[in-house]
């Protein structure tokens, strides 16, 4: 097959993204200072959450889900999988100042399949996270009356929140090129994280909060995760969880492989 | 297009580069008005000090970088036009081999396999004759953190070897090694282009061109300077010359005399005289009976090879010192 049709054949390209995202998953997994805020940090957070901010579920408004932490854990997901975004991006611009961005460059493959590959190693990574964050919450106490579909379209949700951080982490990584920079992102985490409703219903945010929540993507993500753990369209839409979760991440790979043309042609 | 000229001219060559620049953003012309054509199965060696412009040739060539100006062919496909051909037909290991230290030998070799194409069965048989190739075989299950300068190197070699390319680039490929682990590496890429790949290597050292390089190009400000085998470079430096140290350096302006009738002589800053002869290494003997007649000890008698500074000198007036503001990527 000539260089032009492999570029082109879908097949090849799925084994390149297979293969890339393959080194993404092993390698994050295999640096400690990725699995402190990826894995680590999250669960503090649900651990601080759970027990000191118990007593909002007793507020007027707060909704019947049984025990706080099972609220709460699905923002513990949108939490690890924005910093697993960031890790993503943190990769990129290594990758681009260690020199290994070049190898990839120079062999024969789509340029699209680069992000790609990231993206999914990202999104299996998401995957890891959610199951790990469900199992803990499960044993704190939490009690999902959704039922194992209901565990599943979370975890399918956590991926996608997972593929759009990456997207973002890579859009930043390419079009900066700055490992540091990339570091320095770190607390941007948390303002997507709290202007969404990822530990408090929107109904309970402040006016302002409550308005920006409506045009935060990650708001529907985490409010169908809720839906989907409880089985209540009371605590938002499974499938406008999902059709956020995918516009976000075709805007933020879309996004990624602009920025990665922009790179190549300078 | 290429102009016709060219084209006739080198009919066959496997890297056809004609009037190439890059200028950066900066204003800073890396590659000024470059031309060169390597024949397939030749090794090129590109000899420059650092900023002279060899990498940003290097990465035009492997499609890393866009050309401002001017045409470059790798094994019949254009850089530019025809980018994705060429990443299909070449090799690269760039400086300092960027690896990535949490993958093993065998997991990057495998990831590399997949990046060229090559189904999983393919790409496992294929890492395991690489790593046996380059000695690493023990090594291959190890993450690269542990890996000494010079297995790195030759794990860069095998990842730039595993779809079997037509022109390998190897950007300053024993930068940093130490001898035994260049003389290897040599050794290596010798056998290699006796199976018939074509090399085009850049190097600061003079000794490496000559050792591995059948064509040599010596780059300077952007610009091609000389071009030529080792050995026609090597006589841009003159005569070979002697380093004769004495044991009494008050002896020296007698031994100058005396050693007249052999070469040109000049005293060293740091002591000592060379004379330059076309006899180079058959003066030694001479040399040492003249001082020995006169009772004058000699401490050592040494063959000054010359070095690329010395190229530099002779062919730009300057030393090869690195160049000021350097290369951008």
């Amino acid at each position: 097959m000539s260089a032009l049709a492999l570029e082109r054949d879908p097949a090849t390209q799925a084994r390149v993204i297979v293969a890339l995202a393959k080194r993404a998953l092993r390698v994050q997994l295999r640096r400690a200072q990725f699995l402190l805020p990826s894995f680590l940090l999250p669960l503090l957070l649900l651990a601080v959450v759970a027990s000191g901010t118990s007593a909002a579920q007793n507020l007027p408004g707060f909704p019947a889900t049984g025990s706080y932490v099972g609220f709460v854990v699905s923002g513990t997901i949108m939490q690890g999988t924005l910093l697993a975004g960031l890790m993503a991006g943190i990769a990129i611009a290594g990758d681009i100042e260690g020199g290994f961005f070049d190898r990839l460059l120079s062999a024969p493959i789509h340029r699209a399949s680069i992000v790609l590959g990231r993206v999914l190693g990202t999104a299996l990574i998401g995957v890891v996270q959610a199951i790990l964050f469900l199992a803990v919450a499960l044993l704190m106490g939490a009690d999902f009356q959704g039922g194992v579909v209901g565990v599943v379209l979370t975890v399918m949700l956590a991926a996608l929140s997972a593929s759009a951080a990456a997207g973002l982490g890579a859009t930043i990584a390419l079009r900066t090129g700055s490992l540091s920079l990339m570091q320095n992102l770190f607390p941007f985490v948390f303002v997507l994280l709290f202007t969404a409703p990822a530990f408090f219903p929107r109904a309970l945010l402040n006016p302002v909060l409550e308005a920006i929540s409506g045009v935060n993507p990650l708001s529907y993500v985490v409010e169908g995760m809720r839906a989907a753990l409880f089985d209540s369209p009371a605590l938002g839409s499974v499938w406008g969880g999902f059709t956020a979760g995918i516009a976000s991440v075709a805007l933020t790979c879309a996004l990624a492989v602009w920025a990665m043309r922009s790179r190549v042609r300078s | 297009m290429f102009s016709d000229h060219t084209a006739a001219k080198d009919a066959g060559a496997t890297i056809i580069v004609e009037a190439l620049e890059r200028v950066y953003s900066s204003g800073l012309r890396a590659v000024d008005g470059v031309n060169l054509a390597v024949a397939a199965g030749e090794i090129y060696g590109f000899l420059g000090p650092n900023g002279a412009g060899k990498s940003t040739t290097v990465r035009i060539l492997t499609t890393l970088l866009r050309p401002s100006g001017g045409r470059a062919r790798v094994a019949g496909y254009d850089v530019v036009e025809q980018a994705s051909q060429v990443r299909r037909s070449i090799g690269v290991a760039l400086q300092e081999a960027a690896l990535d230290p949490l993958m093993t030998g065998r997991e990057l070799l495998e990831l590399q396999g997949a990046l060229h194409g090559l189904r999983r069965a393919e790409s496992k048989l294929r890492a395991d004759e690489l790593l046996e190739r380059v000695d690493l075989a023990p090594a291959a299950d190890r993450l690269l953190n542990t890996y000494s300068g010079g297995m790195r190197r030759r794990l860069d070699l095998a990842m730039a070897l595993v779809h079997r390319p037509d022109v390998l680039f190897l950007d300053e490929p024993t930068t940093g090694l130490d001898p035994v682990s260049r003389a290897s590496l040599w050794s290596e890429l010798r056998r290699l282009n006796e199976e018939g790949t074509t090399i085009f290597l850049t190097t600061q050292y003079l000794e490496e061109a000559e050792q591995l390089a059948d064509r040599v190009g010596i780059i300077d400000h952007g610009k091609i300077v000389a071009e030529g085998t080792p050995q026609d470079l090597g006589r841009l430096v003159g005569e070979p010359g002697l380093y004769v140290k004495l044991i009494d350096q008050s002896q020296c302006d007698l031994a100058r005399q005396l050693l007249a009738v052999h070469g040109a002589v000049s005293d060293r800053e740091a002591g000592g005289l060379t004379i330059r002869t076309a006899l180079g290494a058959r003066a030694i003997a001479p040399i040492v009976r003249t001082l020995d007649e006169a009772q004058i000890e000699v401490d050592a008698v040494e063959v000054e090879e010359p070095t690329l500074d010395d190229v530099f000198l002779a062919v730009t007036g300057h030393r090869a010192e690195d160049v000021a503001g350097g290369e951008q990527s």
